[in-house]
C-alpha cells in the first residue's frame, strides 16, 4: 500500500503548482484553472487522510468542495464571459480601470 | 449507522439562518411575479426576511445549544454576532432602494443574493466544524462576487468582481487545503474533536505538529483574505472602488464579522492549545497574529493617508480596523484573557459596524448617478450646503478615530484593555499610535466639509431610505458611545459560550 | 464616599448641556439674539451655581466632597464619579467665569459676518464648557479621558472655522498634537487600572496609601517612570512645556478672540491640574525623581517664552508665548513638591487664566477696530479712548506681576516654595526670578507700542468706543484681579487642606527624600 505521507506529497506539489499558476498566469481562464488545480490537491489530502484515519469526514468534506468548486465555476465563468464581452480581452493585466 | 431522528438535529436553532436561505429562495421565485418598476416591494420583502431572523434570533440567544449533530452551534457569540449581521443587512437594502433605481441597475436578484450572503455569514458564525466553515465561507463569498459584479456591464464594477472572485477562489482554495492538513493530523474535521487530538498530537510524534503548523497556518492565509489583513489586502481598495456603494458597505462589514467568527471559532475552540515550544504558555498563533495586526494597523492606515476617493480611503480604513480586531485576537491567545478578548473583538466589531456603515451611507448619498462624486473633494463646502448630513459624517469620522462618547471610542477602549490585559504592549503602544495617524484622514474629511469653502457643486438631496439608514447608523454610534453597557451587557457571557463549547 | 444623590457638582456639570439642547432647537436666522442671550445666560448661571460649591464647601476637609457616583460600565470598574477637593475647585470657578466673558467678547464680533454659522459657533462653546468642567471634576480616569478628548473637538471647530487665513493648519496641528500625546495616557490609563482593578482614582490612591498597590518604581525608565511619562506628556504638551510648545502660538494666532481667552484661560491649565491630580499621587516617587528634569524644562520654558515674545511684533503672538512663561512657573512650582509650590502653582492658573484671557480680550478688541494684528499699526490708543487705556494698563501690569494685583501673590508663593523646596532650591528660583522681569520688559514694550505716543494715525483717532458688551467683558475680568491680589487668603485657604494631604502623601511615599513643607506667607 502507498503511504498517506506519498500522497500529501503530491498534493503539497499540486497546491505549489496552482498557487504558482494563479501568481503567473495572465489569462483569466488559466489562473481559474490553477485555483481548481488548487481545490483539486486539497481533495486528494483529504481523501488519502480519510484512508489514513479510516474514517469518512474526509470523505464528506472532498464532496462538498466538488459541489462548492463546480459553484464556482458557475459564476467564475460567467464573470470572465461578461468582461470579455466588454474588453474584446481576459487578460488581467488589462483589468486597470480601478488604480492599484 | 443510525440515522439521527429529526428531533435530534435540533433544527429550531438554526432557524435564524436557516429561514433567510430559504427566504431568499423562495424570494427568487416571488420576484418574478413582480413588476419591474415596483422592485422595491422585493426590498421589503427581503427586509420582511431580515426581521424576521433577526426577532428567531433573539429568541434562540439565550438558550444555547448545538444543532445537526454538533455541526451547528447556537450560542450568545454566534448570537451576537448574528445581530450584526442581520442588522448590517437590514441597513444595506435601506441603501440599496433608491441606490438601485437611480443608477438603473434595479433588479430582483440582488435582494436575493444579499439574503444568502447574510445567512452564509450566520452560518459561519455557528459554524462548528471545518467542513461546515468552507460551506458557509463559499455561501457568503459566492453571492458577493456577482454583487460586485452588479453594475455590469460598467467596466469597473465587472473588474471588481472578476478581482474579487479570483482571489477569493484563490483563498479558499487556501482555507480547504489547511483544512485538509488538520484534518490528517487530528482525524476529524469538528472543532471540539480537533482540540482533543492537538493535545495528542503534541505529546506524540513531530510530523502531526508540522502539519498542524501548516495547516493553521493556511486557514489564517484563507480567512485573512476574507477580512483583508495585510499581506492579504490587495484587492480590497480595487473591489471596494469598482463595487456598488451599498454591496460595498455590506462587504466592509459582513465579510469581516463572517471572517472573524470563524476565525476566533478555529482558534480558540479548536486550536487554544497549539504551542510551537514545549511548556509555553500562550498559543503558537499568537505571534503570528501579532505580526499580522501590526503590520496590518500601520500599513492600512499610512496608505490610507494619501487616498483622495472616499471609497478607497473607507477601503484601508477598513483594513486598518480589521488590524484593531486582530490585536483583540491575539490578545485572545493568552490564557485567562481570552474571554475578554473575543468580547472586546464582538464589541469592536458592532462598534465599526454602525460607524463603517453610516460613512458608507453619507459617501453614498452624495455619490452621482453615474458613480462619479466619491472624491474628497466632492466634500468641500457640504458644511454649508447639507449641515446635518455633514455633521453627522463628522461624528462618523471622529467616532472611526476613536474619540469618545462614539462607538468608536468604546471600541478601541475593550480591544485596548483587552491586548494590555494579555501583555502586549508593544502591540498596544503600536494601536494607540496608528490611532493618531488615522486622525490624519478621517480630520481631512472633516476640514473639507466644513473649513473648506466649497466650489464643487452641491450635492443632491439624500434619498429617504438612504436618511432613514445614516440616521440609524447615527443613533447607533451614539448610543453605543453614550451607554455603551446596553451593549457590554449584552455581550456578557459570549466568551464563557465560546469556551464552554466542547461537548 | 459612596453617593447616589444628585449633587450641586453634577448640576454645574450639565447646566451648559442643558443649554446647548435649548439652543439646538433655536431658528438660526429668527432668532439670532435669543441665542447669543441663552448662551450667555447658561454661562453666568453656571458661574453662580459654582460659586455656590464654594459655599457648600468644607475648607477643613482634605477629601473629596460633594460626591455623586453612578455605575457607568460595572464590569469594567467605570464609573460616572464627580466631585471637589481644594485641588479643583478654584478651577472648576475659573472655567465658569472665563466662559461669560468669551460669549460676552463674542457678542459683537466680526466673525460671524464673515463666516456666519453663529449658532453653531455657541453651540460649541457650551459644549466646551461642559467638557472643561467635566475634566475638573470627574475622579474617574476612564471619564477624565473622555471628556479630557472631548474638549479636543469644539476647540478645534472654533479654530477651524472662525480663525484667521490659516486656520485650517492651525486647527488641525492642534488637534494632532493633543490626540498624539493624550493616547499614551489611555494606555497609562488602561494599566493603572487593571492592575487596580478599578478606575476611581480616590480608591486607587487610597490602595496606594496602604501598600495594596504599588508601580515598581527603580529609575526613571522603570514601570512607574513610564507610566509617569504616559501621563506626563499628554499633560505637558496641553500646557505647554517647553519643547512641546509649537502649536500653542499658531492656536491661538489663528484663534477667534473667544478662543484665544479659552484655550489661555481654561484649557491649558487642564494640563497643569492633570499633573497636579493625576501624576503627583499615583506616582510619588517617579514625580520626585522626574521633578528636577520637568523643573529644567519648565524654567527654559520661562525663559525662552519670555525671550520670543519680546521678539513678536504680532500681538497674539506676544501674548501667547507670554503662556509659554507663565505657565512655566506653574510647572516649576509644581514640581517644587511643597505645600507653598504647590498652592502658589494653583493659584498662579487661576491668576494666568484671568490675566491673560484679559489680554485676549483688549487684544481682540483693538484686532476688531483695526483689522491687525501688528503693533506698529498702533499707538497713541490711550489718547483716544483713556479708559480702554487704563483697564489695558491694569491687565499688562497684573500679568506683569505687580505687587497689590493678582499675579504678584502666586509668582511671590511660587518663588517661597522653590526655594524652600529640597528638590529645586535657589538656581531654580533665580532663573524664575529672571522670567519676572523679563516678563515687565516684553509687557511694557508692548503697552508703549501700541498705547502711548503721538496719536498721529488717522485710524487710531477715529477708534470707535467700546460698545456695552466688551465693557460688560472687561469688568469681571477687573473684579478678579483685585480681588485675588488684595484678598488672597480666602484662596489659600481652600486649597491647604487638600494640598497639604497630596503632600504628605507625597512625603510619606518617598521616605528618603525628605520634602519639606514651608509654612505659608501670613
Amino acid at each position: 500500500m502507498v503511504q498517506t505521507e506519498m500522497y500529501v506529497m503530491l498534493a503539497v506539489v499540486l497546491f505549489v503548482l496552482g498557487t504558482l499558476g494563479v501568481l503567473l498566469r495572465r489569462n483569466a481562464i488559466l489562473v481559474f484553472m490553477s485555483v481548481e488545480l488548487m481545490l483539486n490537491a486539497a481533495n486528494l489530502a483529504l481523501v488519502a487522510f480519510a484512508r489514513q484515519w479510516g474514517n469518512v469526514d474526509g470523505h464528506l468534506f472532498v464532496f462538498f468542495v466538488i459541489t462548492v468548486a463546480a459553484a464556482e465555476v458557475a459564476i467564475g465563468l460567467a464573470l470572465i464571459v461578461a468582461i470579455f464581452r466588454s474588453k474584446k480581452s481576459i487578460n488581467i493585466d488589462e483589468l486597470h480601470q480601478l488604480k492599484g | 449507522m443510525q440515522l439521527p431522528s429529526l428531533s435530534e438535529l435540533n433544527l429550531g436553532l438554526t432557524v435564524p439562518a436557516l429561514s433567510l436561505a430559504l427566504w431568499a429562495c423562495i424570494l427568487l421565485v416571488i420576484d418574478l411575479f413582480i413588476p419591474r418598476d415596483r422592485k422595491s416591494v422585493t426590498a421589503w420583502l427581503a427586509a420582511g426576511g431580515v426581521v424576521f431572523a433577526f426577532i428567531a434570533n433573539l429568541l434562540v440567544y439565550r438558550d444555547p445549544g448545538v444543532a445537526f449533530m454538533g455541526l451547528f452551534v447556537a450560542d450568545e457569540f454566534a448570537g451576537f454576532l448574528n445581530i450584526v449581521v442581520l442588522l448590517t443587512a437590514f441597513i444595506a437594502i435601506l441603501m440599496s432602494v433608491d441606490y438601485l433605481k437611480r443608477t438603473g441597475i434595479e433588479r430582483g436578484e440582488y435582494y436575493v443574493l444579499l439574503l444568502m450572503t447574510t445567512s452564509g455569514i450566520m452560518f459561519m458564525n455557528s459554524a462548528n466544524d471545518l467542513a461546515v466553515v468552507f460551506i458557509a465561507l463559499e455561501l457568503l463569498s459566492i453571492p458577493l462576487y456577482v454583487l460586485a459584479a452588479f453594475r455590469a456591464p460598467e467596466e469597473r464594477s465587472e473588474e471588481a468582481g472578476l478581482k474579487y472572485f479570483i482571489l477569493g477562489a484563490f483563498a479558499s482554495a487556501f482555507f480547504v487545503f489547511g483544512a485538509a492538513l488538520i484534518y490528517g493530523a487530528t482525524g476529524s474535521s469538528s472543532l471540539p474533536v480537533i482540540v482533543d487530538a492537538v493535545g495528542r498530537a503534541l505529546a506524540g510524534e513531530g510530523s502531526s505538529l508540522l502539519l498542524l503548523l501548516m495547516g493553521s497556518g493556511l486557514i489564517l492565509a484563507g480567512l485573512g483574505f476574507k477580512v483583508a489583513v495585510v499581506p492579504f489586502h490587495m484587492w480590497t481598495p480595487d473591489v471596494y472602488e469598482g463595487a456598488p456603494t451599498p454591496v460595498t458597505a455590506f462587504m466592509s462589514v459582513g465579510a469581516k464579522v463572517g471572517g472573524f467568527a470563524a476565525l476566533l471559532r478555529i482558534l480558540l475552540v479548536a486550536l487554544p492549545a497549539l504551542t510551537v515550544a514545549e511548556g509555553d504558555a500562550v498559543a503558537g498563533w499568537q505571534t503570528a497574529t501579532w505580526v499580522v495586526a501590526a503590520l496590518t494597523l500601520i500599513l492600512g492606515n499610512i496608505v490610507a493617508i494619501s487616498q483622495t476617493n472616499i471609497k478607497r480611503l473607507l477601503a484601508y480604513s477598513s483594513i486598518a480596523h480589521a488590524g484593531y480586531v486582530l490585536m483583540a485576537v491575539a490578545a485572545a491567545g493568552t490564557p485567562g484573557v481570552s474571554d475578554q478578548a473575543t468580547r472586546a473583538a464582538l464589541i469592536y466589531l458592532m462598534a465599526y459596524m454602525f460607524t463603517n456603515l453610516g460613512a458608507f451611507a453619507v459617501a453614498m448619498a452624495i455619490e452621482k448617478d453615474d458613480g462619479s462624486g466619491t472624491s474628497l473633494d466632492d466634500f468641500k463646502g457640504l458644511g454649508r450646503s447639507r449641515p446635518l448630513l455633514a455633521a453627522i459624517m463628522a461624528v462618523f469620522m471622529l467616532s472611526l478615530t476613536g474619540i469618545p462618547l462614539t462607538a468608536g471610542f468604546v471600541g478601541k477602549w475593550v480591544v485596548f484593555q483587552a491586548t494590555i490585559e494579555a501583555g502586549l504592549y508593544t502591540l498596544a503602544v503600536i494601536g494607540v499610535l496608528t490611532s493618531v495617524i488615522s486622525a490624519f484622514y478621517y480630520v481631512r474629511v472633516i476640514v473639507n466639509m466644513f473649513l473648506e469653502d466649497g466650489e464643487g457643486d452641491p450635492a443632491a438631496a439624500a434619498t429617504p431610505y438612504v436618511q432613514w439608514a445614516i440616521y440609524l447608523t447615527f443613533a447607533g454610534t451614539l448610543v453605543l458611545g453614550i451607554i455603551p453597557s446596553l451593549v457590554t451587557n449584552l455581550s456578557g457571557p459570549v466568551a464563557l459560550a465560546v469556551a464552554s463549547l466542547v461537548p | 464616599m459612596e453617593a447616589t444623590g444628585l449633587s450641586l457638582v453634577t448640576v454645574v456639570l450639565f447646566l451648559p448641556l442643558i443649554g446647548f439642547a435649548i439652543m439646538l432647537f433655536m431658528n438660526e436666522r429668527t432668532q439670532a439674539g435669543a441665542i447669543r442671550w441663552t448662551a450667555l445666560g447658561f454661562s453666568v448661571l453656571t458661574f453662580l451655581l459654582s460659586l455656590g460649591l464654594w459655599a457648600l464647601y468644607n475648607p477643613d476637609d482634605p477629601g473629596l466632597q460633594l460626591v455623586q457616583r453612578i455605575n457607568w460600565l460595572p464590569d469594567y470598574g467605570i464609573s460616572y464619579y464627580v466631585g471637589v477637593d481644594g485641588l479643583s475647585l478654584l478651577l472648576v470657578i475659573l472655567t465658569t467665569f472665563i466662559m461669560p466673558v468669551a460669549i460676552l467678547a463674542s457678542f459683537r464680533s466680526h466673525i460671524f459676518e464673515e463666516r456666519g454659522r453663529e449658532k453653531l459657533y455657541y453651540l460649541f462653546m457650551m459644549l466646551l464648557e461642559w467638557a472643561m468642567i467635566g475634566v475638573f471634576v470627574v475622579q474617574d480616569l476612564v471619564i477624565f479621558y473622555v471628556f479630557w478628548e472631548v474638549t479636543l473637538v469644539p476647540m478645534y471647530f472654533l479654530i477651524g472655522i472662525w480663525g484667521a487665513e490659516q486656520r485650517i493648519y492651525a486647527a488641525v496641528k492642534f488637534f494632532l498634537y493633543t490626540m498624539a500625546g493624550s493616547i499614551l495616557m489611555l494606555l497609562a490609563i488602561l494599566y493603572v487600572g487593571i492592575n487596580a482593578g478599578t478606575f476611581a482614582l480616590p480608591e486607587i490612591i487610597a490602595a496606594i496609601q496602604t501598600g495594596a498597590l504599588s508601580f515598581p518604581f527603580d529609575g526613571l525608565f522603570s514601570t512607574q517612570g513610564l507610566l509617569f511619562l504616559g501621563f506626563l506628556i499628554a499633560f505637558a504638551i496641553k500646557v505647554p512645556i517647553w519643547p512641546l510648545h509649537s502649536w500653542l502660538p499658531d492656536a491661538h494666532v489663528q484663534a477667534p478672540t473667544a478662543g484665544s481667552i479659552i484655550l489661555a484661560g481654561v484649557l491649558l491649565k487642564m494640563g497643569t491640574y492633570g499633573i497636579v491630580r493625576f501624576c503627583l499621587p499615583l506616582f510619588p516617587e517617579a514625580s520626585v525623581a522626574w521633578a528636577p528634569t520637568i523643573a529644567t524644562l519648565g524654567v527654559i520654558g520661562i525663559i525662552y517664552g519670555a525671550w520670543v515674545s519680546y521678539a513678536q511684533r504680532d500681538m497674539k503672538k506676544l501674548v501667547a508665548y507670554s503662556s509659554v512663561s507663565h505657565l512655566g512657573f506653574v510647572v516649576v512650582g509644581i514640581f517644587a513638591l511643597n505645600a507653598a509650590g504647590i498652592e502658589g502653582g494653583i493659584l498662579q492658573m487661576v491668576n494666568h487664566g484671568v490675566s491673560t484671557g484679559g489680554l485676549f480680550l483688549i487684544v481682540g478688541m483693538l484686532y476688531e477696530r483695526r483689522h491687525t494684528k501688528a503693533m506698529e499699526a498702533f499707538g497713541g490708543v490711550w489718547k483716544a479712548l483713556p479708559l480702554f487705556g487704563a483697564v489695558s494698563l491694569v491687565i499688562v501690569l497684573s500679568s506683569m506681576g505687580l505687587p497689590g494685583l493678582n499675579s504678584f501673590v502666586g509668582e511671590f508663593t511660587i518663588l517661597m516654595g522653590t526655594l524652600g523646596s529640597n528638590i529645586l532650591g535657589f538656581v531654580f528660583a533665580l532663573f524664575a526670578t529672571l522670567g519676572v522681569i523679563l516678563a515687565a520688559v516684553y509687557m511694557l514694550y508692548f503697552y508703549q507700542k501700541v498705547y502711548m505716543g503721538e496719536l498721529d494715525k488717522e485710524e487710531i483717532r477715529n477708534l470707535e468706543p467700546l460698545h456695552w458688551s466688551e465693557k460688560a467683558a472687561l469688568v469681571p475680568v477687573l473684579i478678579a484681579i483685585f480681588l485675588i491680589g488684595l484678598q488672597p487668603a480666602p484662596f489659600f485657604r481652600s486649597m491647604d487642606a487638600s494640598v497639604d494631604a497630596l503632600v504628605r502623601h507625597v512625603d510619606e511615599s518617598v521616605p528618603e527624600v525628605v520634602v519639606g513643607n514651608l509654612q505659608m506667607p501670613e
